[in-house]
């Protein structure tokens, strides 16, 4: 069978960039699209000039520190209520409707609201990063505690262990895979919701300064922008694999060849 | 892409007694119905402009949408939402068997594919206005683009995991090249691809009322941010309300439509659990 | 090579049941090797022996022998590096046609989406045989693996032994000159077992087939076998192969009661145990 070894897939990759620029450029000097597109020599440039100042990294950090924060705030809520949502059939009775009327609706739906409570603001910002990350790590908290091996949780009770206790070293483990996978696919939606927050919401960060240049036509700016969003998504993403299989290396689900 | 279908995370195997079952049942509905109640009386002489009384929004709601907005604003964004998302799946399918067949083009796609969904899909949406217009295309447009590669990426991921013993099978027996994909490849790639579809719809959900918040006064979303800059805290209430009712029948229509069409995959796991 | 040595003397009185018919399945110097260069791994040397239409012959050798390997290079799902194998005296260059694999893992190779009916149809749709022919043909082969009343069950709801024999069936349906199967029972119970050997008996004899069978069960090839093909050694090749015969027809209890059972049954073990 033929197979190709590493350099040259690393060179059809290079390639599809190169052409895809192309593609572009072409696409900007040919006017397909009108005046729109902006020729892709200027945009890199403007790109490489936007990441050369002090000020963009001040906004992309903005962006940043939402994303983060809102999802650092939504682990804690959502590891907490999963666990008591998994370990309790009332509470999980009791919120079975409300979580999955929730579930489905994203963050952009409550964001009017959130913006004419809380402004434009950086706290309007996290709190819908927030409110958008913390549902599917919430369903997925609990599904991994009610996953948990019954066997484990019969011999922890009968050594006597406490409930506290168990909750920490036999319940939260267990569900540590369902915690990890739900961090890593809400990782990417938190960068997503903190650009959505600016670009609706009116809210610091890439969001505002792309809806500002869009309003205002400059559309090198625009497409610079959107370029290092998706450099930023890309970060987040590959961080939020890596940091995955870093934290639960132990795990077995690790070590099944992920069917990725 | 892992499948992690959260299914039912309820179904716990112990025993329960008919009396507990019938509290559970009780706590489902009525959890809900006693919030509602709460937020509709205590919301009752509501003087705070954010919160006005519930009341005065399902009032508004039924003003609003019921009909007199149904035809110019509520039909559009639905139609828009299901043309865009039916492309996204189509052409996310099609393009995932294309690349899965072919390993050179799908080499030279994946730098572009991970980069582009990457990229926050919300904000593409300037980039298509600005090349597009205002137009409705525009925000179709937008929202194929956005659904597409959750879908598309599913798909190859799908069928480049089938089971090497049932493509011997499809080998061994000298199916022809449609029987294999019809038949034997896309079925056992069925349920990674369904669960990217139901990202693709999530994606094609946020993107119609993002795309309708740019610009233009027509669809749900665009009447939704206007009533929020003017204001008019109700018909904002009114437009949540209606958006978060579509957000999720989209997606319970979704399930149930995937529960019919992946019952073999659901029914042989609960077998495979059971035993 | 160690071929035939059928001089030895505890197997001088076997009859020739299967040498005046012509040879179904041959193959001749056969050799496989995954990968190239460095990397390069010689699954097997140099294999070569002949089935006669209407002949079983059992595989034999230790488990990693690369006994697999060379049921799929027969099946024509992996290309030879070397020599060639046959039906009927036309090389196997793809899967060919007149060949039908049950293979090892049933529940890796029946499609959970389909029913057994449908698993089993699979394989004659392109065959364009028409209705009725179809039908009666499905009908037959669930009949003959004793699912008539299960062509609607989904493989997920039959247990593993009825999963094997809707396998069965489905290379029963498609009519082959040769079937081909790999281990076809190492993952059922006892009891299945037996019961499934004796299916592979009678679908020899009630359908003139040739089958070649892979197994690591030394008792299982000598029950099954008027061939027995030892491999060993690493990279794989011929360590002998033998000829069985037994009175005819053979059953579990008479004929694994037999002398001449357990005499070659240790022969072939002590064959394995020196080809390690």
């Amino acid at each position: 069978m033929l197979k190709l070894s590493r350099p040259p897939r690393l060179v059809f990759g290079i390639v599809s960039v190169v052409f895809f620029l192309a593609a572009w450029e072409v696409i900007a000097w040919s006017g397909l699209l009108g005046s729109s597109v902006p020729a892709m020599f200027t945009t890199l440039s403007h790109t490489f000039e936007f990441l050369g100042q002090a000020n963009s990294w001040a906004v992309i950090g903005e962006t940043v520190a939402m994303a983060l924060s809102g999802l650092l705030l939504a682990i804690v809520a959502g590891v907490a209520l999963g666990i008591l949502i998994g370990l309790s059939a009332t509470v999980r009775h009791g919120s079975k409707v409300i979580v999955e009327f929730l579930k489905p609706v994203p963050p952009i739906v409550i964001l009017p609201v959130v913006v004419l409570v809380l402004g434009p603001t950086m706290g309007m910002g996290v709190f819908l990063v927030f409110i958008g990350c913390v549902i599917p790590i919430l369903v997925q908290t609990a599904a991994g505690v009610v996953d948990t091996d019954p066997v484990a949780l019969d011999s922890a009770r009968s050594f006597g262990i406490g409930k506290l206790e168990t909750t920490l070293k036999v319940v939260l483990p267990s569900a540590m895979a369902f915690i990890g996978s739900s961090i890593r696919i809400t990782a990417p939606i938190a960068l997503v919701v903190a650009v959505v927050a600016g670009l609706f919401g009116g809210g610091p960060g890439l969001g505002r300064l792309l809806m500002r240049a869009a309003s205002s036509g400059q559309q090198t700016e625009v497409f610079s922008i959107v370029l290092v969003a998706g450099m930023l998504g890309l970060l987040f993403q590959s961080i939020s694999v890596v940091a995955e299989r870093r934290v639960l290396h132990w795990h077995p689900s690790q070590r099944v060849e992920e069917t990725r | 892409m892992r499948v992690l279908l959260a299914t039912d995370t309820t179904s716990n195997k112990r025993q329960r007694g008919i009396p507990r079952r019938a509290l559970h049942i009780c706590l489902e509905i009525g959890v809900p119905i006693v919030l509602l109640a709460a937020w509709f009386i205590s919301s009752q002489r509501s003087s705070n402009p954010f919160f006005p009384p519930l009341a005065e929004i399902l009032n508004r709601f039924h003003e609003l949408w019921l009909f007199d907005h149904l035809h110019s604003d509520v039909v559009p964004s639905m139609s828009n939402l299901v043309l865009g998302f039916a492309i996204a799946v189509l052409l996310g399918v099609i393009g995932g068997v294309l690349l899965a067949l072919m390993r050179p083009i799908a080499w030279l796609a994946d730098p572009l594919i991970h980069f582009w969904r990457a990229v926050p899909p919300v904000a593409l949406v300037p980039i298509f206005v600005a090349t597009l217009g205002y137009g409705n295309e525009t925000r179709l447009v937008s929202i194929v683009v956005a659904a597409v590669f959750p879908t598309l990426i599913a798909t190859v991921d799908g069928l480049r995991s089938v089971d090497s013993g049932l493509r011997d099978v499809g080998r061994a027996y000298n199916l022809t090249f449609s029987e294999r994909l019809l038949v034997v490849n896309l079925p056992a790639a069925s349920p990674m691809i369904m669960a990217g579809v139901q990202i693709s719809l999530q994606s094609a959900f946020v993107v119609m009322i993002a795309s309708e918040m740019m610009g233009t006064s027509t669809g749900i979303g665009a009447m939704t941010l206007l009533a929020q800059q003017s204001y008019a805290s109700a018909d904002m209430w009114a437009g949540i309300l209606l958006l978060g009712t579509i957000g999720y029948a989209a997606n319970a229509l979704f399930e149930m439509a995937r529960a019919r069409i992946l019952s073999w995959y659901f029914k042989a796991q609960k077998q495979g659990a059971a035993s | 090579m160690s071929k035939a040595s059928i001089e030895s003397s505890s197997f001088a009185n076997i009859q020739a049941r299967f040498t005046n018919r012509p040879v179904r399945l041959s193959v001749e110097g056969l050799a496989k090797s995954y990968g190239s260069g460095e990397s390069r791994v010689e699954v097997i040397e140099d294999l070569s022996f002949e089935v006669h239409a209407g002949e079983i012959a059992c595989i034999v050798g230790p488990s990693g022998v690369g006994k697999t390997t060379l049921l799929k290079c027969l099946a024509g799902l992996h290309p030879l590096t070397a020599g060639s194998a046959a039906i009927d005296g036309r090389t196997i260059q793809g899967p060919p046609a007149e060949m039908a694999l049950v293979f090892q893992d049933y529940s890796r190779s029946l499609m959970p989406w389909l029913t057994a009916r449908q698993n089993i149809r699979l394989p004659l749709r392109h065959l364009k045989l028409g209705t009725t022919e179809e039908a009666s043909r499905l009908d037959e082969a669930l009949e003959v693996v004793g699912l008539a009343h299960a062509g609607s069950k989904y493989p997920w709801q039959l247990s593993g032994g009825m999963q094997q024999r809707v396998a069965i069936a489905r290379a029963l349906a498609y009519r082959p000159e040769v079937l081909v199967m790999d281990e076809p029972f190492a993952s059922v119970d006892a009891q299945t077992r037996f019961e499934l050997e004796d299916l592979c008996l009678q679908i020899r004899q009630d359908y003139d087939m040739t089958i070649v069978v892979v197994t690591h069960d030394i008792d299982e090839a000598v029950y099954l076998s008027d061939q027995i093909v030892v491999i060993g050694q690493k990279p794989a090749i011929v360590t002998e192969i033998l000829p069985v015969s037994f009175p005819e027809p053979r059953s579990q209890f008479s004929t694994r009661a037999l002398p001449a059972f357990a005499e070659a049954r240790t022969h072939v073990l002590q064959l394995i145990q020196q080809a390690r």
